[in-house]
């Protein structure tokens, strides 16, 4: 029974991803406003123009790494919906991995499922997917890597996290790893003290946890947790990866790859998104360049919540992860639609821990 | 509080002692240390998937870079002949209309047809032309509808092929044309050719951007010596898209010129063979009493202070606020 309830979740969803796929090619012919996202074409083009040789930065507007214009390349030679089947795939995938992580947690049946169908059935996102937006890969590379961590695999979930060059944000997430591979939480050879469904009622009864600590011994546990051997090799394995990926674009692109796809979105301050609360500010002020001091004030408030947010929730790291994408996206200067999928897909891992009732 | 006495690394934990059958390495190593390596064989085995993917992606960057086709020269020459506009901006670095007109005048490429020397073409003649701008909001389209009058005063005069116009919009910094837009009208056979040249950011507001011009070509596609039609009407939309204003009061105007029309025809006869271009001239005086004007919502400068006080306070207090509440979390609870 309970087997069939997952399956059946998938299968419809699968379903459900097909027909918008098929009715998003509808309503581009027929209508005047498209279904699929600018971002796609964007896509697309860059890949047409890869396939042919050339540089797809040559493409204006495309800020991404080559590699999700050649994940696209079969979208010149195969057909033209090749992307968006594989972006609703990794949509489908990320909801295996929920489901998956959420088992390993010990969390039941019905919760766990209810969880999944705020993924899989939430209309924001999947029709990122079905539009050809390419958020689900990231969102499952990020899960996976959750999973190495809690199923101890250290080395794996390191490689994927070198992935960041795909997209930036994954590096609030580099402190939080390293303070939980400290030796006190993570013993080789058995799974780290992430909470654990059913060490949650004992929580309540028991005053004093593992996971209480003074302000001293959080200062020497960060410093000490920097240079453990496991958080060393996990610094070392994803900072190669990234520099080795990082390097091989620049070779073939130059300096068109680190502008567009690493250094804009460092210092991005367009005012043409307008979720972000800075928008209007930066939108009168566009005309004047601004000053560090400025710079500096508007970066304050994002770097301050993430290092309380760090230093409090480490321990319990989805829930750490998901606060924080949360508030750095909340706090960031550009805030397209696209980034709320950043932490949609990390909702499911902690929605059984709330107080809500979701059954 | 009770703190769980650490593990040494190298101690195995009673899982680990049967060698996985999966991990063909592990059945060589079965000391203390043998565990610890089988482990990370295991990780070894566990990357080949890994070493897979980056292989592929090697493989791929390597056919990409090797199958680059160059440029030749032939094809530059011809994109140059083929759109006017493109000699332009070999000439001059940006549009200034004074200096636009002399060359459409004087210099465009495959030439202006001889009608006064030789009297030996017929010369279609612009008949009237309306625009207008439809739509609301930020993205709008120009429309224009064109009459030229094709059929010449005396039947000896040397009938056309085949005639192309050419409409040339030369639009002002606050509006832009999107190329990809225009390529995808281009695929769907609304234009037969369409260039966007001069500044095509698509992004930056329009103080910090310069003017661009839209070269349109229309084949009328008929074989005029058996002459039947007597007037061209032409519908043309182009979408077009608002850049962001410089800051004011309320509304910016950004005001649309007049085209240029060209046509170009293509001759068969015994007298002469070859192409050449026509200029349309507008005589009509009335658009210079109502041009097309475009407002676009501009920001209000004098608010600048209070939105920015506004801004960095939510932002600082927001900041305080989840920075107070994670500290004083309660520790019993999760959420």
């Amino acid at each position: 029974m309970d087997k069939i309830n997952f399956r059946f979740l998938f299968i419809i969803s699968a379903i459900l991803g097909v027909f918008l796929i098929l009715y998003g090619e509808w309503q581009d012919t027929h209508m005047e406003v498209r279904y699929t996202d600018v971002d796609y074409l964007v896509f697309s083009d860059a890949a047409a123009l890869m396939a042919s040789g050339k540089s797809p930065y040559e493409r204006s507007t495309y800020r991404y790494s080559p590699l999700i214009a050649a994940l696209l390349l079969p979208n010149s030679f195969l057909h033209h919906m090749w992307g968006k089947f594989l972006f609703s795939a990794s949509d489908l995938l990320v909801g295996l991995l929920i489901h998956t992580i959420l088992k390993l947690r010990g969390v039941p049946e019905k919760l766990c499922t209810s969880s999944l169908m705020v993924w899989l059935f939430n209309p924001f996102t999947f029709t990122i997917g079905t539009r050809g937006n390419c958020e689900p890969i990231v969102c499952a590379v990020i899960l996976w890597i959750i999973l190495c961590l809690m199923n101890d695999q250290l080395v794996q979930a390191a490689f994927w996290y070198g992935l960041v060059h795909l997209r930036i944000y994954p590096i609030i997430y580099a402190l939080p790893i390293t303070l939980v591979l400290h030796p006190l939480h993570f013993q080789s050879g058995k799974k780290p003290a992430l909470v654990d469904w059913s060490s949650r009622k004992l929580m309540s009864l028991n005053g004093s946890s593992k996971l209480r600590f003074t302000v001293l011994q959080f200062i020497r546990n960060f410093l000490t947790s920097i240079f453990t051997w496991r958080g060393l090799v996990f610094g070392f394995v994803s900072g190669s990866i990234f520099f080795i990926l990082t390097g091989l674009c620049f070779y073939f692109y130059g300096w068109d790859f680190l502008d567009e796809a690493l250094l804009y979105h460092l210092t991005r301050t367009d005012p043409r998104h307008n979720f972000s609360i800075y928008f209007y500010h930066i939108y009168l002020h566009y005309e004047q360049e601004f000053s560090s001091l400025e710079k500096l004030i508007s970066f304050l408030p994002q770097f301050i919540v993430q290092l309380a947010l760090i230093f409090r929730f480490a321990y319990d790291l989805p829930f750490c992860f998901f606060v924080q994408t949360l508030t750095f996206v909340a706090f960031n200067k550009v805030i397209t639609a696209q980034y709320f999928v950043w932490f949609f897909c990390l909702l499911p891992l902690i929605l059984p821990w709330s107080n809500m009732k979701l059954t | 509080m009770m703190v769980p006495p650490k593990t040494p690394i190298w101690m195995i934990s009673p899982a680990m002692t049967s060698p996985n059958p999966h991990c063909s390495l592990c059945y060589i190593l079965q000391s203390k240390q043998g565990a610890r390596f089988q482990r990370y064989a295991m990780e070894v085995q566990h990357f080949q998937v890994q070493l897979y993917l980056a292989i592929g992606f090697g493989l791929i960057f390597l056919v990409m870079s090797s199958n680059a086709m160059p440029t030749t020269h032939e094809e530059q020459k011809c994109f140059g002949e083929k759109y006017v506009t493109k000699t332009y901006f070999k000439i001059h670095d940006s549009l200034i209309d004074s200096q636009f007109e002399e060359f459409i005048a004087n210099k465009i490429p495959l030439g202006l047809c001889d009608v006064h020397q030789d009297e030996r073409y017929f010369v279609p003649r612009l008949l009237a032309m309306h625009r207008n701008l439809i739509g609301v909001g930020s993205h709008r389209q120009l429309s224009s509808s064109i009459r030229i009058k094709m059929q010449g005063e005396s039947k000896s005069k040397l009938p056309a092929q085949s005639c192309q116009v050419i409409i040339i919009e030369k639009l002002p910094s606050g509006g832009f044309a999107d190329p990809f837009e225009l390529q995808h009208l281009v695929h769907r056979g609304v234009f037969t050719d369409v260039a966007v040249l001069g500044d095509t950011n698509l992004e930056l507001p329009s103080f910090r951007s310069n003017r661009s011009v839209v070269e349109i070509h229309l084949d009328m596609g008929y074989n005029m010596s058996s002459g039947v039609k007597d007037e061209l009407k032409i519908n043309l939309r182009l979408p077009l898209h608002a850049r962001y204003a410089p800051l004011g009061h309320g509304f910016s105007k950004v005001e649309f010129g007049q085209p240029d029309l060209l046509m170009r025809c293509s001759f068969e006869g015994k007298a002469f063979d070859g192409s050449c271009s026509f200029m349309l001239k507008n005589d009509d005086v009335d658009y210079k009493a109502s041009p097309i004007i475009w407002e676009v919502p501009c920001g209000i400068k004098e608010h600048a202070g209070v939105v920015s006080a506004v801004t960095f306070l939510s932002a600082i207090v927001s900041a305080l606020l989840i920075v107070k509440t994670s500290i004083y979390h309660s520790h019993n609870t999760i959420f």
